[in-house]
């Protein structure tokens, strides 16, 4: 058997091996559908739009943001994201949250925000190494 | 009108240009004079569409719907130009410039090469056109005006003289919603300021701007870049179809290394350009956060680096005679990186990614999709295709085995690990297409073992010798960075703490390559100079991965609520925030922060403002940069303490049957309690007192609580009520006339919390955080960067012979 099919064969099968595996352990699904959201015991990450009219509350002792978000039917859910407003908010309505939905209240442990109609940098509230 | 028409031409042109070459190819007279004559038109055509471009976002033309979207008036002369590639079309037409310039320094190169020519400029002129078509009137045009679609333009873009006349009245629109005005600028509108003499530049008189977050310098360097390493990447594909279209390897290789290398370089040197304006600029706290855009962009340049190895090997042996080696890898490779480069524009552009990446454009539309979709699969077809159809030819004749301990051997090895690397990006990368996304872990976890792999081959292969070594000379040569390498692993784990087994070893096989590639470097600058590139860039990397472990592994980040004057403590640093000042003419804030860590004192900026452009808070830190690690300070928010007199505990409104999460204790309003003599007392004058009834509870057990209000006459004091299960104490603040309930809820153990506000306090919240070592990552690139450079000059002569 050529030497270096070996090498490369065995390095890439045990890759693909662990990656698959990893995949499994680390995905995250998207679901716009908040009745799923609400009954999936997994985390997921919920996309939907920001209620402007229910406003937001930033905590600074505690350092949670809260807000509502409605999704494609209409459905409203209380997010509650530790740590402090992200960059954007105000004028980006369309948000995807990461996290689970706990007693009521969806607990998020990143924000994405995500502008309307235009190229932009859109700011993660999540940190990066 | 004369923008389409520039490209319409320009694009007639390409297509007759690769026709040409087709015909030159065959053997036909003269086709080759008029395959040139063709491409220089292109080239003309598309320099004076650019330059029309430019030119109608420095002088302000909102005729254009892109101008108008992209570009505003106001803007500093250098951050204008960049609108020119602030959005789709625009960056399309950068990408095809670039891609057009490059192509005429590739004919001049090509045209000293034998019968070169017509077989790369067919296939890169091809690609030429492909971007000439994503931006022809037939798709989406950057000249497209704006009036050709209806468009509801704010009135606040709009020349206010011109608001109040008759004709326009009908065109008004106000969104209920927002309260805000528009007019609805379409055919009709256009035509009826046609008829009044009003040009569209004079009725828009400002656009929608360029985004605040891109208005600083790297904004006028990191796109350019990047799109001239996607521009490049074009040139070893074209080569590699070249030589699949003649079915011949004998050239190919040696002639495509130079471009190869310089592409891989200015791609590689962009994309960390990116990291550094992420980290300095846009405060999202690091250089790399696994973004499915910068991942995109980093899949092509890891298979640049693997087919650049590969390269090499079977140059190595071309150049001595005998065959190639690697011949059906290196076709493939360079055809992948092209694909890949195509791919990773499909996902940025197509809107797949806006649900994932902080980079997404807005999606384009089902045409444009379309269209994105095609020309990757175009592109894929043919290179596979061509490989495909080439195989057995090229299995049958290149039929190699190499030797366990051959430096072919380990650069295949190398090779492999890398393209294992880029199929874990590119799956992680793909997910959301799938509907799903993967944790930031799945790439850390995946890369870290595949990277220790890269560093030892980074070092040992170059102690392999070709086609075979003898394994005790190996052993002798390994002695010194070996050595070296596990004296300096010691060190790092007992002065730096690395206790992670991984990243030890990581540590490791680093500093072997390290050392290893210094060694060599020690001995070949006494001789051959030109040979260093890939010492220095090996070299280069291995910095580059100690400042990656130093920084993922060890940095350090907490939040630190700063009250002005006061000192708080964080790493080792003392931080007091001393006040605000407005700069750039009050546009901005800078809120200095004094940082002493015992001997030196610094003083930090981070600036916040509410930019008028969306009226979002926009935050930029600041960084100390020191040689060992650089303090950073992120801006999180900032109170002057007078909008909210929440005591410093937390404040709710409740109304009557509404809950609350405190502790884990779910803390209920249930009524007013409000006693019958109460009433009375109050008509008298006497003492009475209000309570709000309060039922906490946890897992079913239930407490009752009642805070007051003590009211006698005009004088009122408040009594608190205390939970000590909950640590909790409860302060009525007021009543509002829905029947809400207004409380004060802090904890029984952090009195200091409720003493501390009874004056407004000014407070800024910051992130701190330490990134040890960082100056390695920057380090790192920039002798990659050097390494690259002094390879690609001499690959560029060895090309000639």
């Amino acid at each position: 058997m050529k030497n270096k099919y070996m090498f490369g064969g065995l390095i890439i099968v045990v890759f693909l091996g662990v990656m698959g595996w990893l995949f499994t352990q680390t995905n995250v699904a998207y679901v716009s559908n908040f009745e799923s959201v609400i009954n999936s015991s997994k985390a997921v990450k919920a996309t939907g739009s920001w209620v402007k009219e229910k406003r937001y509350v930033f905590d600074s002792e505690r350092n949670t943001f809260s807000f509502f978000m409605s999704d494609e039917t209409g459905k409203q859910m209380k997010v509650i994201y530790k740590g402090s407003i992200p960059n954007n908010f105000e004028s980006c309505t369309s948000v995807v949250v990461t996290g689970k939905y706990h007693n009521g209240v969806f607990q998020a442990s990143d924000i994405l925000t995500k502008c309307p109609s235009k190229y932009e940098t859109q700011m993660p509230a999540n940190s990066k190494t | 009108m004369i923008g389409d028409i520039l490209i319409t031409l320009a694009l007639v042109a390409g297509v007759f240009t690769v026709v040409m070459y087709y015909l030159t190819y065959k053997g036909y007279e003269n086709t080759k004079n008029y395959a040139r004559i063709g491409y220089h038109f292109m080239a003309v055509m598309v320099v004076a569409a650019s330059a029309l471009l430019l030119y109608a976002v420095l002088t302000h033309q909102y005729q254009y719907k892109y101008v108008f979207n992209y570009s505003g008036s106001g803007l500093p002369v250098g951050l204008l130009i960049s609108t020119f590639y602030a959005g789709q079309e625009g960056s399309f037409l950068l990408w095809l410039l670039f891609t057009t310039i490059v192509g005429l320094i590739l004919m001049d190169y090509t045209s000293k090469r034998g019968d070169l020519e017509e077989r790369v400029m067919m296939v890169f002129t091809f690609a030429a056109v492909g971007l000439l078509t994503m931006i022809s009137p037939l798709l989406k045009s950057p000249f497209e005006y704006i009036w050709v679609e209806d468009n509801f333009i704010n009135i606040k873009y709009i020349n206010a003289q011109l608001l109040n006349s008759p004709f326009i009245q009908n065109f008004f629109f106000q969104d209920p919603g927002s309260g805000e005005s528009f007019v609805r600028l379409g055919k009709e509108l256009y035509a009826v300021l046609s008829t009044n003499g009003i040009a569209i530049n004079n009725f828009l008189i400002q656009g929608k701007g360029l985004n605040p977050l891109l208005q600083n310098f790297w904004m006028q360097i990191h796109p350019p870049l990047l799109f001239v390493g996607f521009s490049m990447a074009a040139v070893p594909f074209s080569f590699a179809i070249a030589a699949l279209i003649k079915n011949e390897y004998k050239d190919w290789v040696k002639q495509s290394l130079p471009w190869l290398l310089s592409a891989t370089m200015l791609l590689g040197l962009a994309i960390m350009l990116g990291g550094y304006w992420a980290y300095g600029v846009l405060g999202w706290g690091g250089y790399w956060g696994w973004d499915p855009v910068e991942n995109s962009s980093l899949v092509p340049w890891i298979i640049g680096v693997a087919a650049i190895h590969t390269m090499i090997v079977q140059k190595k042996y071309q150049d001595k005679g005998s065959e190639g080696r690697f011949v059906k890898t290196n076709l493939i490779l360079s055809v992948l990186m092209y694909v890949t480069v195509l791919y990773s524009t499909f996902l940025t552009r197509s809107g797949i990614l806006s649900d994932a990446s902080v980079h997404s454009f807005v999606a384009p539309g089902q045409i444009v999709f379309l269209a994105l979709l095609t020309f990757l699969l175009f592109f894929l077809s043919i290179g596979v295709g061509g490989v495909a159809y080439r195989w057995k030819y090229l299995t049958n004749k290149y039929n190699f085995e190499e030797n366990l301990l051959s430096r072919e051997l380990a650069l295949f090895t190398g090779s492999v690990a890398l393209i294992a690397s880029a199929i874990i990006v590119l799956v992680g990368t793909s997910a959301p297409i799938f509907g799903t996304a993967v944790e930031i872990r799945f790439y850390n976890e995946l890369n870290l073992p595949i990277a220790i792999i890269i560093a030892f081959l980074n070092g040992f292969s170059l102690l392999l010798k070709w086609k075979q070594s003898d394994g005790k000379n190996l052993v002798k040569d390994l002695q010194f960075s070996g050595a070296a390498a596990a004296v300096s692993t010691i060190l790092v784990v007992l002065i730096g703490g690395v206790t992670d087994v991984m990243l030890a070893v990581f540590v490791l096989t680093t500093a072997f390559s390290l050392f290893v590639n210094l060694e060599i470097m020690f001995h070949v600058i006494k001789g051959r100079k030109s040979h260093l590139g890939a010492y220095i860039s090996h070299a280069g990397l291995a910095v580059f991965f100690l400042g990656v472990i130093a920084t993922g592994g060890y940095s350090q980040h907490g939040q630190v609520e700063l009250i002005k004057g006061q000192k708080a403590e964080i790493f080792g640093h003392q931080l007091t925030f001393t006040g605000y000042v407005p700069i750039e003419n009050g546009a901005k804030y800078a809120f200095n922060v004094e940082i002493a860590d015992g001997e030196s004192k610094s003083v930090a900026a981070p600036v916040m403002y509410i930019a008028e452009f969306n009226n979002s808070l926009m935050r930029e830190p600041d960084i100390l940069n020191g040689l060992f690690k650089d303090f950073y300070v992120a801006p999180l928010g900032y109170s002057d303490g007078k909008e909210s007199s929440s005591d410093g505990g937390r404040e709710v409104s409740l109304g009557k049957g509404e809950s609350i999460d405190y502790n884990g204790f779910t803390i209920t309003f249930e009524s007013f309690n409000f006693p019958p003599d109460a009433m009375q007392a109050m008509m008298g004058g006497g003492e009475f007192s209000i309570g709000a009834v309060l039922s906490i509870d946890k897992d079913g057990k239930k407490i009752q609580a009642e805070p007051k209000l003590v009211k006698q006459g005009e004088s009122q004091k408040y009594v608190s009520a205390e939970i000590p299960e909950a640590d909790l104490k409860v302060d009525m603040k007021s009543m509002d006339a829905g029947g809400n309930v207004i409380l004060i809820l802090t904890s029984i153990s952090d009195p200091a919390s409720a003493e501390m506000n009874k004056m407004p306090k000014e407070v800024l919240t910051v992130e701190a955080s330490i990134k040890p070592f960082i100056n390695l990552v920057w380090a790192g690139v920039l002798i990659m960067v050097a390494g690259f450079i002094v390879s690609a000059s001499r690959r560029t002569k060895e090309s000639q012979s």
